[in-house]
């Protein structure tokens, strides 16, 4: 499964760039986002509560982020195990760029689950997902402008 | 009182004997909901189980953490692979010669797989705990592929040893199962290369699964005191599982007590023996209580046995008037990840080599190759002889595409290459010997009844307003005739696990002219209290509606293989009539005794023993009976019992023409079936009524299976068609109407000349259907297109073939 989409937000580039790899901001947008602590400098342990179609269920998993190439560009990856629900992996690379006043954050996400999530969430998967990516960014940018004001 | 008698013809309707379209006995409770199946069986201090399953299509066990599952309150106890190894049981036998683990032991090979079982006060409480047990897997490479699994090095099964043979001879590579090979390969290849024409074509029939309603499930009660285990459960072949359950378990066999009470629907997947069996028979050993296991439905459909998932690679030549001379079918079979097919031990794949069909084919030449994948074990007969409906789906396309290549009428090829009837009995290139049949009079009637000339011409009409813009619908005429082989089977080359495919029949008259039989088999909604009944009264001379029929108890029926396959008709009808032979045999002495002349002065005549030349003095059946039991008989044991035992001297075939007329939309992919004719010829016919009953329920299943029902994989191993949301079963909305017409050609072997039916519209209509969507594109290219022909993929085609502007 791919998702990608961009979202403009009116403050700087590096500010952005910043923001995504504070914890504290981005377990505020992360949608049901139970815990999420820095192990080093590019691990993170998440646990998160994630809700398809029929299924509930607490993913605990690790985050892995790749800063190489900032403030530009940023990626990350992960994985993490639902018990019962199944499991889910994938990563996302993010480009930011500026435009005038605003910073233009794209970016391409890949997913692939397994389980009892992939069986009874199979058709409502990618709505899920979508769904959750917009509602980040969308609190994510909020909470950046929020910040820097 | 002579005036009295009936006449003949009445006496006869009385007995509601063969031919009686008689109403089914068993309906009265199914109907209003007196049914017992597993899962209303309820005893004192039950306990529940459910499986902690494996969401990954092949992982190693790092660890298992049962501590939390533990803990909940209700639960008992949580068995793994290291709780069974004492005993074991970790690993079982497969019918196919090789072994399965119970729960996983180091790694699992398919998504589903069992890991650990928990045990319960409710079932609510076991599937709390299962979600409580933690379990770390690491991921390993998946093969969902069985031609990339030949090529691959990551190896499925790290329990066999890659250079020793298997259960069915050498393996050629550590993912591969067996080869099977029948016919003659080098004399076929000459063939192929010096015909006028060769067809060649890659024919998928696709993964699905049988998906009764009533899942998989049991009840297992271990009385302690006594040393008996009691073991319900959804089995269409109760002896052998009870004989499978002693082997395995150790416990004597005379201490085991299998039911199968009321199956709600089988259709193969209820063959097999499942990891839930062997752990509710553990756990109810270990706690002394009774423990149930019900599958849900995506356990049934991801875990219980799968049928088909066969790529059958095949060359068909002939010559340019288009007579076939030779058949080539290379077949990769897909077993997943264990081998858990269900067929006789000497056919590893099963009767494939029916493949030459209902054609006289000189020189044939298979070979299967039997592949692991990261996927469920099974490999059942869904509604069919062993894979018998892969066999016939394959020779009715490759006729199709020769019909092609000839740029013949497809109805015409088949014509000219049936077996004749003065062949019969035909021995096929590939060794079978086919006891009767007539298939160009069942052909003609088929083509008269569905106008067949006046089809081909409103069918060439259509494509000239398509062409022209004028509509886009286009019609198919999906034709199939096919031929089964049923009735497994000859002890001298069918058994299973060692046992011989035989089946019984033990009948008891009462002493008011009443009975009781009992058989191996068990019904699953054939029918069987009702059909057996009538064969019994048509040879004992007592109304079908004074017998029972009682199946399924092994404590109490005489041992028996079970029901699929078609057997039960060609096996243990033959047993049923046969052991009232043996009544009658014994009735005919008693009624010469009371009529005071020779044993051989008598004579049977529907429901009596009448003085040859003096047929107004007689002793009616239920006048013997009495007697048995009353008066002391010089020579002859009081009592009227008779058991047999039946060992068919052949396989029965029959056969049918199937013509399916099927409009398509080109631009939404749907369908519309505007005819479906459907003959069919079982040999003798028992009840009409039952049998109009099968075909409509077997073509509906066919239907499903050619137009959407599949079980699919992504390329992580998941299985994407878990629930009824994503797999096909038909409602009344997506079912069409039937017409079922018959010719009768008797079996030559069977004692009553039946042939068995319950199975044959699975096997004839899949081609049927799948034959009417290609066909409708035949004018535009297509030659093969795989199923399922669901909406979607129908569109597709027609987008491929440029239909979409």
């Amino acid at each position: 499964m791919e998702l990608s989409d961009e979202i403009e937000i009116s403050v700087p580039v590096q500010t952005v760039y910043d923001a995504l790899n504070n914890v504290d901001i981005l377990k505020k947008c992360i949608p049901g986002c139970e815990e999420l602590v820095r192990k080093s400098d590019n691990q993170l342990e998440a646990k998160v509560v994630l809700k398809v179609g029929p299924v509930k269920a607490r993913f605990s998993g690790q985050v892995t982020l790749d800063a190489s190439r900032g403030p530009e560009k940023f990626s990350l990856s992960g994985q993490g195990n639902g018990g019962a629900a199944g499991f889910a992996k994938g990563g996302a690379d993010v480009t930011l760029s500026k435009k005038g006043n605003v910073t233009v954050l794209s970016y391409k996400a890949k997913a692939e689950i397994g389980g009892k999530l992939a069986q009874l969430g199979s058709r409502l998967i990618q709505g899920t997902a979508k769904k959750l990516a917009t509602k980040f960014f969308k609190s994510f940018s909020e909470v950046v402008v929020e910040e820097t004001a | 009182m002579n005036d009295m008698t009936p006449d003949r013809n009445e006496r006869q309707a009385n007995l509601k004997g063969l031919g009686s379209s008689r109403k089914r006995v068993e309906d009265l409770r199914f109907t209003q909901g007196k049914g017992n199946y597993v899962d209303d069986i309820k005893l004192e201090g039950m306990l529940h189980g459910d499986f902690v399953r494996s969401p990954y299509a092949h992982a190693r066990i790092k660890s298992i953490n049962t501590d939390a599952a533990m803990a909940l309150d209700g639960v008992l106890a949580v068995l793994t692979a290291k709780d069974l190894e004492p005993l074991g049981l970790h690993w079982m036998p497969t019918l196919a010669g090789d072994k399965q683990m119970v729960l996983a032991d180091g790694k699992v090979l398919f998504q589903g797989q069992e890991v650990a079982y928990v045990v319960a006060k409710d079932r609510y409480i076991a599937a709390d705990g299962a979600e409580l047990v933690e379990v770390e897997y690491e991921e390993l490479p998946v093969l969902v592929d069985p031609f990339e699994a030949l090529k691959s090095d990551v190896v499925l099964r790290e329990d066999l040893d890659p250079k020793a043979d298997g259960a069915h001879g050498p393996r050629k590579h550590h993912n591969h199962i067996f080869t099977w090979e029948v016919g003659e390969k080098e004399a076929t290849e000459q063939v192929l290369d010096s015909s006028d024409v060769v067809a060649e074509e890659m024919v998928y029939y696709h993964r699905t699964h049988p998906c009764p309603l009533e899942t998989c499930g049991c009840v297992a009660s271990m009385d302690k005191v006594n040393g008996k285990l009691t073991l319900y459960g959804t089995f269409q072949a109760p002896h052998a599982i009870r004989t499978v359950v002693s082997l395995i378990s150790g416990l004597e066999e005379h201490n085991i007590r299998v039911i199968s009470p009321d199956i709600g629907g089988g259709f193969g997947n209820k063959v097999g023996a499942y990891p839930g069996y062997v752990c509710s028979v553990v756990a109810s050993i270990v706690t002394g209580l009774p423990v149930k296991w019900v599958e849900d439905r995506m356990e049934n459909l991801m875990t219980t046995a799968f049928a088909r998932d066969y790529w059958m690679k095949g060359k068909i030549s002939a010559t340019k008037e288009g007579k076939i001379t030779g058949l080539w079918c290379h077949t990769t079979a897909d077993h997943g990840g264990f081998d858990a097919c269900a067929d006789p031990t000497k056919f590893p794949a099963g009767f494939m080599n029916i493949c030459t069909g209902s054609y006289d084919i000189p020189t044939a030449y298979l070979a299967v190759d039997g592949v692991y994948t990261n996927k469920a074990p099974g490999g059942v007969a869904y509604r069919c002889s062993f894979r018998v409906t892969e066999a016939a789906y394959f020779i009715e396309r490759m006729i199709e595409v020769l019909a092609i290549e000839l740029n013949m009428d497809a109805a015409e090829l088949r014509r000219i290459n049936f077996i004749k009837q003065d062949q019969f009995p035909y021995t096929s290139a590939l060794g079978w010997e086919y006891d009767s049949g007539d298939y160009h009079t069942a052909w003609d009637k088929a083509l008269v009844a569905v106008g067949y000339d006046d089809l081909r011409k409103e069918q060439a009409q259509r494509v000239e307003d398509f062409k022209a813009g004028k509509t886009r619908k286009l019609l198919g005429i999906g034709l199939t005739h096919f031929t089964e082989i049923v009735g497994a089977g000859p002890v001298k080359n069918c058994d299973i696990l060692g046992l011989g495919m035989f089946d019984s029949c033990e009948i008891r008259i009462h002493p008011t002219g009443s009975a009781i039989a009992r058989l191996g088999t068990i019904s699953q909604g054939q029918g069987h209290a009702t059909t057996f009944a009538q064969i019994l009264a048509s040879e004992i001379g007592l109304p079908a509606d004074s017998i029972t029929i009682e199946e399924g108890d092994t404590d109490t029926a005489p041992y028996g293989l079970g029901t699929y396959g078609s057997r039960s008709t060609p096996v243990a009808g033959a047993a049923t009539a046969m052991a009232g032979r043996k009544i009658r045999a014994k009735a005919q002495m008693i009624a010469a005794y009371m009529l005071e002349v020779h044993d051989d002065d008598v004579e049977f005549d529907v429901d009596r023993f009448v003085v040859k030349g003096a047929p107004e003095r007689f002793k009616t059946m239920k006048e013997i009976a009495f007697a048995a039991y009353n008066q002391a008989i010089p020579g002859i044991e009081p009592g009227l019992e008779a058991v047999s035992y039946y060992d068919p001297p052949n396989m029965t075939y029959p056969f049918g023409a199937y013509i399916c007329v099927m409009e398509i939309d080109v631009d939404t992919g749907e369908h519309e079936i505007r005819q479906f004719y459907a003959l069919d010829d079982c040999g003798t016919r028992i009840n009409p009524m039952i049998i109009e009953g099968q075909v409509h329920g077997g073509l509906t299943e066919a239907l499903a299976i050619a137009m959407g029902q599949e079980i699919a994989y992504d390329n992580m191993g998941n299985v994407k068609t878990g629930t009824l949301m994503d797999f096909f079963l038909p409602t009344a909305w997506e079912t069409p109407n039937y017409t079922t017409d018959h010719t009768t050609t008797p079996s030559p072997h069977h004692p009553i000349g039946a042939k068995g039916v319950g199975e044959s519209p699975n096997v004839g209509g899949v081609p049927a259907f799948s034959n009417a969507v290609h066909d409708a594109f035949r004018a535009f290219g297509l030659r093969q297109v795989h199923m399922p022909h669901d909406h979607w993929r129908i569109w597709k085609t027609a987008n491929d073939l440029g239909l979409h502007g």
